[in-house]
């Protein structure tokens, strides 16, 4: 009954002709432009975009936030996951949505939070001060370290949920298995929880990686004119010089960026190959 | 010989449940092979968890080689344990999960090697070294999980129906490769699994469990012989359970039969194989419900006024259809007595 | 080490949701600028923010293009679903990849080329490129939900109301459907609340009086410095929490994700 290929053909049509003609074809035209010199074709806009030395600070701070903020939610995710799955069946389902709750909720309001809480008049200083643990207040808004706390708490729950459904499905029996071949717990993580959850692991670190390099609102709010990423210098560069050709590449840069990031993980999600003995 | 693992009157119980198991001793000897027979849910799983310090009993002490281990836990205990499941590492070669206890102990490659090889040649996987362990039919996995186990020389194995998800001709086979490994190696085992022939077969000593106790303790030959109380007859098959109620025969259900021979003072119960019901003669009669031939003989169920009899006759004797009126007797020598106050 | 873990998981938990915690207390403020702690208690901010135009304007624009955009991005991706789950299709990787695509490119990148070859060069109003916009954007979403719900459903039961007389639609509408409403509910959810918070796309996709409400909020900031924001971000944090727990109560939500 599944058999004529044409009316599966129809059915995506609307679909892909849609995505064609209002995605495909104008990002395609934008990124092109990245390649446009004055006279002809080359990547000599590339160059002159790395030949600047803000430039280059605000490229390897983007990676750096997004390599760190990955690490971060690394650890934290499997943390979190633990302590969800410390808990009864019951129970765990209530938890996760605490965890879930803030991807439901705008950036903006999530970002925004982060003025109130560590502004100079903020939350976190009123707290410290009235303590007497800090005299004047700490200045902690629009630094790279608020930026990577906003990025943290924006993308922690895209590592939670893929690990506590790789720790969920993980085989019977395996952890006790290793502790009573006599593994401590260190050796546990290492060589049993850490290569059965590693697909997950991969999943949440490809969107919390990719999630980073691209973050417009949080370096935006936390970060201010100071601690800007790329999406950040992007806008700038439509919005204050009208130097499409330079958001082009740097949206080329992007988009790069986050497919090399995805393949990258990727491979590492797939088995290594028969472990040799020695 | 020494006592290498003594449970003293052990409770355990998963959260604040009512108890698994309760008040339960044993003591095994070093060498000794020790099945725990019952049905599913009856505490096995749980009371081998606790032995391997996967759960912390609710109170009462466990002793290894003397030594009380109740707090010591399972990465220090020395203790192995065969799954169910076989928990095998599944992105391990078997190699590596053959090798993983080693490497925990932080053996030298050249030990861990020539460990490895000799386990996995003694349970026949030579060759096997570098396939995935999930590239194996369910009997290699079966003997990956023993090599594995047994490659780190525990004071004490356990296992835990390790038989119960092969076909049954691989279960025959395996559970004589089982019985020639304990014999080279000399391993201390406890053998849990639900099915009384693989008991009967392997152990040294049975203990019957039924509802988080010990009902019975003792040899295969006591078991089957003298089975203790109602429900241990039952499990060694002597499926015809009579409670003596003075001059009569009670059956589980209420229904009756008259005795007609005392067994004499302290029997609380009786209880025949379906082999030991005479057919054609005897003091009952019943309708014979169904018949079914087994090849070697032939199986009867029996409406009777004490309930539903079973009996078993040779295949050659006269067949009895199925409708028919048949008289039967219980004779008392063929009976196991069930001495009163024993068990539940 | 039960007790460990679980302390983390709460220090984690407060690190997660404390601040909206915090910008709730901010909300109530009755001061001028947003201290701590807050110089007196009072409703004012909360209720300045509804009279605010702009706010107005935009949060019923962001409505709009969010409900208009799910639809579209349903009516366009649960097709695709179905004719990936039942069809072996010429060029199936392709069309896969696709679909999803517009999930890798970041948001900024489609707003500004929508912007620069849609608004400017086809002159198309920016209200209508904002719902086509969200529309690239939402169909991922849609046809991931809906494939992965109809992955589970045998497709002979189809076969079955055919032989029974159905028309091939018909047994679409009677036995397919009523299968993955649950699904396609979910993929609405979830949707509407990706459109709704999504600000890359619609960042330069604005004009004089049109933006849509998280721009907004954005642009507000840059100027002020009053807890008027701090009480619409609580709002809205409110305001999605109730949502998920209602759609949890009612779907499940949390197994469509
Ligand atoms: N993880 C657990 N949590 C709560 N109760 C359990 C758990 N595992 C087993 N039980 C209960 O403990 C009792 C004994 O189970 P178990 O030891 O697994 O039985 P067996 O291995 O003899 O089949 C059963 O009533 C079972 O329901
Ligand atoms: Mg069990």
């Amino acid at each position: 009954m599944f058999e004529k290929r044409s009316t599966g053909v129809l059915l995506t049509l609307p679909a892909l002709v849609f995505l064609l003609v209002l995605f495909v074809l104008p990002v395609m035209v934008l990124l092109t432009r990245s390649l446009a010199l004055p006279e002809g074709w080359g990547l000599g806009n590339f160059a002159s975009f790395f030949s600047s030395e803000l430039n280059r600070t605000i490229f390897w701070r983007t990676l750096r936030l997004a390599a760190t903020v990955t690490a971060a939610c690394v650890v934290l995710g499997y943390i979190t996951a633990f302590g969800v799955l410390s808990y009864t069946k019951e129970r765990r389902g209530m938890l996760t949505g605490f965890v879930i709750l803030p991807l439901m909720i705008s950036p903006v309001a999530r970002t925004y939070a982060w003025i109130v809480v560590l502004g100079r008049t903020g939350f976190l200083n009123a707290v410290l001060t009235s303590l007497g643990i800090i005299d004047s207040p700490l200045r902690l808004l629009f630094t790279e370290t608020a930026v990577f706390i906003g990025l943290v708490q924006l993308f922690l729950p895209l590592m939670v949920l893929p690990l506590l459904s790789a720790l969920e499905n993980l085989p019977r029996d395996v952890i006790p298995a290793a502790q009573l071949l006599g593994a401590s717990r260190l050796m546990v993580l290492f060589k049993v929880i850490l290569p059965l959850t590693r697909e997950g692991l991969v999943v949440g670190g490809t969107l919390v990686f990719t999630g980073s390099v691209t973050a417009y609102i949080t370096p935006a709010i936390l970060g201010g004119s100071k601690v800007m990423m790329l999406e950040t210098l992007l806008y700038q560069r439509i919005n204050v010089a009208n130097d499409l050709t330079g958001a082009a590449v740097i949206a080329v840069i992007l988009v790069i960026t986050t497919l090399a990031a995805n393949k990258l993980l990727r491979r590492l999600a797939t088995p290594r190959q028969r472990q040799e003995a020695r | 010989m020494n006592e290498l693992l003594v449970l003293d009157h052990l409770t355990l119980a998963y959260g604040r449940g009512a108890p698994a198991v309760e008040g339960m001793s044993l003591s095994v000897k070093e060498g000794e092979l020790v099945s725990f027979l019952g049905p599913s849910g009856c505490g096995k799983s749980t009371t081998m968890r606790a032995i391997a310090g996967l759960l912390t009993p609710r109170s009462g002490r466990i002793l290894l080689a003397g030594e009380d281990v109740t707090a010591v836990p399972p990465n220090k205990r020395g203790v192995g344990l065969v799954f169910q499941s076989y928990a095998l590492f599944p992105h391990l070669t078997v190699f590596e999960n053959v090798a993983f206890g080693l490497r925990a102990r932080k053996e030298s490659a050249a030990v861990i090697r020539s460990r490895v090889e000799e386990m996995v040649a003694a349970v026949g996987l030579a060759g096997f070294e570098h396939r995935l362990s999930t590239d194996l039919s369910g009997g290699q996995q079966q003997r990956v999980a023993l090599a594995r186990a047994m490659a780190v020389r525990p004071r004490l194995l356990l296992l835990d129906e390790p038989l119960s998800n092969l076909d049954a001709r691989l279960r025959i086979e395996m559970r004589a490769e089982l019985m020639r490994l304990q014999r080279e190696y000399g391993i201390t085992m406890i053998y849990v699994t639900h099915d009384q022939g693989e008991a009967l077969a392997l152990s040294s000593r049975i203990a019957v469990m039924n509802r988080g106790r010990i009902e019975q303790l003792g040899t295969p030959q006591a078991l089957y012989a003298a089975p203790a109380t109602p429900f241990v007859a039952t499990f060694m098959g002597f499926e015809n359970v009579f409670t003596v109620d003075g001059n009569q025969l009670a059956a589980g259900d209420g229904s009756k039969l008259p005795l007609v021979q005392q067994p004499g003072a302290g029997v609380q119960a009786l209880a025949w194989r379906p082999q030991a019901v005479t057919l054609g003669s005897g003091p009952y009669s019943g309708t014979v419900r169904g018949a079914s031939y087994q090849g070697d003989s032939v199986e009867y169920l029996i409406d009777s006024a004490g309930g539903t009899i079973k009996a078993s006759a040779a295949a050659g004797s006269n067949f009895i259809p199925a409708g028919s009126e048949v008289s039967f007797d219980l004779p008392l020598a063929g009976a196991a007595l069930i001495p009163a106050g024993a068990g539940a | 080490m039960q007790f460990l873990s679980r302390s983390l998981l709460w220090l984690v938990l407060l690190f997660l949701l404390g601040p909206f915690v915090v910008i709730v207390a901010a909300g109530f403020s009755a001061g001028d600028t947003l201290t701590f702690p807050p110089q007196g208690w009072s409703l004012r901010w909360y209720i300045k923010i509804f009279t605010i135009p702009e706010f107005q304007h935009s949060f019923v624009l962001s409505v709009w293009v969010g409900v208009g955009a799910t639809l579209l991005a349903l009516v366009l991706g649960v097709p695709v679903a179905y004719a990936i789950a039942r069809y072996r299709l010429p060029f199936g990787e392709t069309i896969r990849t696709l679909v999803s695509a517009p999930l890798i490119v970041p948001g900024i990148i489609i707003g500004l080329a929508l912007l620069r070859y849609v608004v400017f060069t086809l002159n198309a109003p920016v209200e209508i490129t904002l719902l086509l916009g969200h529309t690239t954007l939402l169909i991922p979403y849609a046809v991931r939900v809906v494939s992965a719900s109809l992955d589970n459903l045998r497709s002979d039961i189809e076969e079955a109301a055919v032989l029974l007389g159905r028309s091939r639609l018909g047994a679409f509408f009677a036995v397919v459907m009523p299968n993955i409403r649950g699904a396609i509910l979910a993929a609405f959810v979830l949707s509407f609340i990706t459109s709704f918070n999504q600000v890359p796309v619609s960042l330069f996709l604005s004009g004089p009086g049109v933006s849509m409400l998280p721009t907004q909020m954005l642009w507000y900031m840059e100027y002020t410095y009053d807890p008027s924001i701090a009480a619409l971000s609580a709002l809205l944090a409110l305001g999605a929490m109730l949502m998920v727990f209602l759609t949890e109560r009612l779907l499940g939500l949390s197994r469509y994700m």
